[in-house]
């Protein structure tokens, strides 16, 4: 059984990162493992996506590119990725979706409209029942996501179960060094408020 | 009127009676001629061509595009190892395809009878996605040059005109119409980002597609203009003898030497790619074993073995993939002689094939969700230093009573080619490292009206920027160069180049100067810019800009992230949201990532995010109404108060 989780928002919310540790984790669980970063555009306010892709089985094959509809979980950081990036995820599959929007300026100049925070999980609502909106995040944004993951995808997703809070923690202190304590202090209340969602939900 | 020429001469006057107007190459045998002759016939005619031997083959080509882009017809020539040279700008200009007819006219060495490497240019032809004419005589040059250009405008792709040393050296009567008929169009180039550059995945996607339509329409044009013939033979017509290019005349001469052999059907191919699928197919029909005579690699019977396996087709191919003809060395005689006698064996048992109908293109996939529905168009990063360059090319155009919409200024690749993009709309073309300086050549010779700009950054300057530039010198072309020089190859994550300040290079190494290299080539007028002193920088480059010859200007300020990561920045900006009227100037003209829209009470304001902001200032010199302040922030002192990296 191969696992899959997409993450997705804009170049400098520190998406690779987090995904980064994702992977970490799961090798030092003794999974079989594959990163895939797409950050061409990064530097330049564009697009990032990563790719996480296990498996508890050591000799399984994959590759390690997602399909679409293939994602069992979508944690988006920016709402007009998250959207975008909705296709890849499964039916019945976990959106964590955070409440960020960044708007270009041609949008601002030409007085578009940009999908708003609620358009985006009822969207997400689409496809799945389990949405989980990330309302008025705390900064970091990326590990306190990282955080509301721990709380929520293990208990919800019985295969990605061995993402515990206390494990994830181990993996996030031994990666994040600069700034640490704000980064463990975002990320565990990150999981405060991935408890708080699941009672909601 | 009837002429002995050798092929490459008849290149010439093929390319005269189409009536080009600019011809660059680079020398080369076997084809320089080709060049030598458009030289002597501009130096005998006041109305002639621009004719220029270029720096390399891949300017030569850039000059050629850049003439062709306009409407007018252009030529570019080259040996084979000089199209590896041009391969970069080659394969660009393919997707973007041309609406003027653009000859790349190649000739390749088969036997190395003049000492080159036997390197079969038609491959390069399919890699690239471009018809490929490979003609038989000096005669078929001729035609099938201005041929070229017919179907090259039929289809708005470039055309390669390909040769081999047995043709292009071979001196026999051309007949026809020798003579120079320059066309009466008006040179003018359309600004479609979409077509003319390659940022952006949407971008090039359409351009595959584009490019791949494109081969279609011209499959049936040459078929249409019956540049491949088939003839039935009348002993033995469903034996078949396929003849590719430059080996159809020897062929020819042996069958009609023969009384075995004289009896075979026959295709004859000039043109070469992409196949003539409906001659293939008659072929096939009534074929039972088809010999395939070409030099070098197995092309055209690639292509036909191919086809033959989608038809079904039941029959005996015989060429070099079945070992029974080489891959090496030049064909005479011998290998005709060879391959006709395992034709006359082999087709006895085989029965032919019937015809189907061709293969309808493959349903595309779905297009990836990925950007379907929200987009994030990138831009400069908030404090870039290019953001300035361009705001000051925009503010010098329109100071000198021109604008980006109605004034050439060629782009290139990397972070710097974000000027085609909102809110500069600056760049018009990016093809290949180095090109935009060979391109506004190519503008420039073909009389495109108006001052022409070519915007490059540091490090593509140094990987391919230097040699257009003295050709520029040499040719004495007018044409404003701006190097914008941030110090790092930026957009692929801060390698460093020649140009790096040394202290961020491995101990031991130089850094270059661009400035010299510049001034060494000869170009006076040469000036450093500062990119966020927009009154002096819009001053130097209104000034640039009219003045004749070559100017280079060199915008210097350092990539404002790896500023970021050695030192906070002492100053940023902030918006007073009593004095902002929301006019969004700012935002309009900068496009900078720090500005935001935020709410003011029950106002809506313009604001800065002190996060992103690095103090350039840029926003600032929009402002009408006073509302943006700077503000210190005290560079040593925030860095204290960061503490720095963590053990």
């Amino acid at each position: 059984m191969i696992q899959s989780i997409f993450l997705t928002g804009l170049g400098g919310q520190g998406v690779l990162t987090i995904a980064g540790i994702l992977a970490d984790h799961a090798a030092e669980a003794g999974l079989k493992v594959s990163l895939f970063n797409a950050k061409g555009m990064a530097q330049r306010g564009g697009r990032v996506t990563s790719e996480v892709r296990l498996s508890r089985d050591p000799a399984a094959e994959f590759g390690a590119r997602i399909s679409p509809g293939g994602a069992d979980v979508l944690l988006g950081m920016e709402i007009g990725e998250s959207i975008n990036s909705l296709p890849f995820l499964r039916p019945r599959g976990v959106a964590l979706l955070l409440e960020h929007a960044y708007v270009p300026a041609e949008t601002i100049l030409k007085k578009q409209p940009y999908p708003s925070f609620v358009e985006a999980c009822r969207l997400a609502a689409e496809r799945t029942g389990a949405v989980y909106p990330l309302e008025k995040p705390e900064s970091p944004y990326n590990v306190f996501a990282l955080g509301v993951f721990a709380a929520v995808v293990p208990v919800v997703q019985e295969d990605l179960a061995f993402y515990s809070p206390e494990g994830l923690e181990r993996t996030v202190a031994g990666r994040l060094k600069r700034g640490l304590e704000e980064n463990l202090e975002a990320f565990r209340r990150g999981c405060t408020y991935g408890r708080s969602l699941l009672e909601r939900f | 009127m009837k002429r002995l020429l050798i092929g490459n001469q008849a290149v010439a006057w093929g390319a005269l009676r189409a009536g080009i107007s600019v011809a660059a190459g680079y020398p080369g045998t076997p084809s320089s001629e080709a060049l030598t002759e458009l030289l002597r016939y501009a130096a005998e005619h006041p109305e002639s061509p621009y004719v220029e031997w270029s720096v390399n083959e891949k300017v030569a080509f850039e000059v050629a595009t850049g003439a062709a882009w306009t409407g007018k017809r252009a030529l570019a020539t080259m040996k084979m190892s000089g199209a590896n040279v041009a391969a970069d700008s080659i394969l660009s200009v393919a997707y973007s395809g041309s609406p003027g007819g653009l000859l790349l006219y190649v000739a390749d060495d088969p036997g190395a009878e003049a000492g080159m490497p036997e390197q079969d240019s038609r491959l390069f032809a399919q890699w690239a996605g471009l018809p490929v004419l490979e003609p038989s005589t000096p005669q078929r040059v001729y035609e099938l040059t201005r041929l070229a250009f017919e179907l090259g405008e039929r289809c708005q792709l470039p055309v390669i005109l390909r040769s081999v040393t047995s043709v292009a050296h071979a001196r026999s009567e051309v007949e026809g119409e020798l003579d120079y008929v320059p066309l009466e169009r008006a040179p003018a180039f359309t600004k479609d980002i979409t077509r003319y550059t390659k940022a952006g995945a949407a971008i090039c996607i359409a351009q595959h597609e584009a490019l791949l339509e494109r081969l279609q329409v011209v499959e049936r044009a040459a078929a249409d203009a019956g540049v491949n013939r088939l003839a039935p033979g009348r002993e033995r017509p469903e034996l078949f003898v396929v003849a590719a290019g430059s080996l159809i005349p020897y062929v020819q001469e042996t069958l009609a030497a023969s009384q075995r052999f004289g009896g075979f059907s026959t295709l004859f191919l000039e043109s070469l790619y992409p196949l003539d699928r409906a001659a293939a197919g008659r072929m096939f029909e009534g074929a039972a074993a088809v010999l395939i005579l070409e030099e070098l690699e197995p092309f055209v019977e690639m292509l036909l073995r191919s086809e033959a396996s989608r038809l079904g087709w039941p029959g005996t191919i015989l060429g070099k993939l079945d070992g029974l003809l080489p891959r090496v060395g030049k064909y005479g005689r011998e290998a005709i002689d060879r391959g006709l006698e395992a034709l006359a064996s082999s087709g006895r048992a085989a029965r032919p094939g019937t015809r189907k109908p061709l293969a309808p293109p493959a349903a595309p996939l779905p297009a990836a969700p990925a950007g379907a529905q929200v987009k994030h168009p990138i831009t400069f990063c908030a404090g870039c230093p290019h953001r300035g360059t361009f705001m000051a090319i925009n503010r010098a155009l329109k100071k000198i009573g021109r604008d980006r919409d109605n004034t050439v200024v060629t782009g290139d690749i990397g972070c710097t080619i974000l000027g085609m993009n909102p809110p500069f709309h600056t760049c018009w073309t990016e093809v290949s490292m180095g090109s935009s300086i060979g391109l506004a050549q190519g503008f420039a010779r073909a009389g495109i009206e108006g001052p022409l700009l070519a915007t490059i950054g540091d490090s593509t300057f140094f990987h391919a920027g230097i040699p257009p530039l003295i050709n520029a010198v040499q040719h004495g072309t007018d044409l404003l160069v701006i190097i914008l020089d941030n110090g790092w190859t930026s957009m692929t994550g801060f390698q460093v180049n020649p140009g790096t300040d040394e202290r961020f290079q491995r101990a031991g190494s130089i850094r270059v100067d661009i400035e010299g290299i510049v001034r060494g080539m000869g170009i006076e007028q040469v000036q450093v810019l500062a990119p966020f002193q927009q009154e002096p920088a819009v001053e130097s480059i209104a000034a640039a800009l009219q003045a004749p010859g070559v100017k280079v200007l060199i915008s210097r300020q350092e990539c404002a992230l790896t500023v970021a990561r050695r030192e906070p920045p002492a100053r940023i900006f902030q918006v007073d949201p009593e004095k902002c009227t929301f006019c969004r100037a700012c935002l309009r003209e900068t496009g900078c990532p720090a500005l935001a829209v935020r709410a003011a009470g029950d106002k809506t304001r313009m604001s800065i995010d002190p996060e992103l902001c690095t103090g350039c200032g840029l926003c600032f010199t929009c402002c009408r109404f006073d509302a943006i302040h700077e503000r210190s922030v005290g560079g040593a002192a925030a860095e204290a108060e960061a503490g720095g990296e963590a053990p």
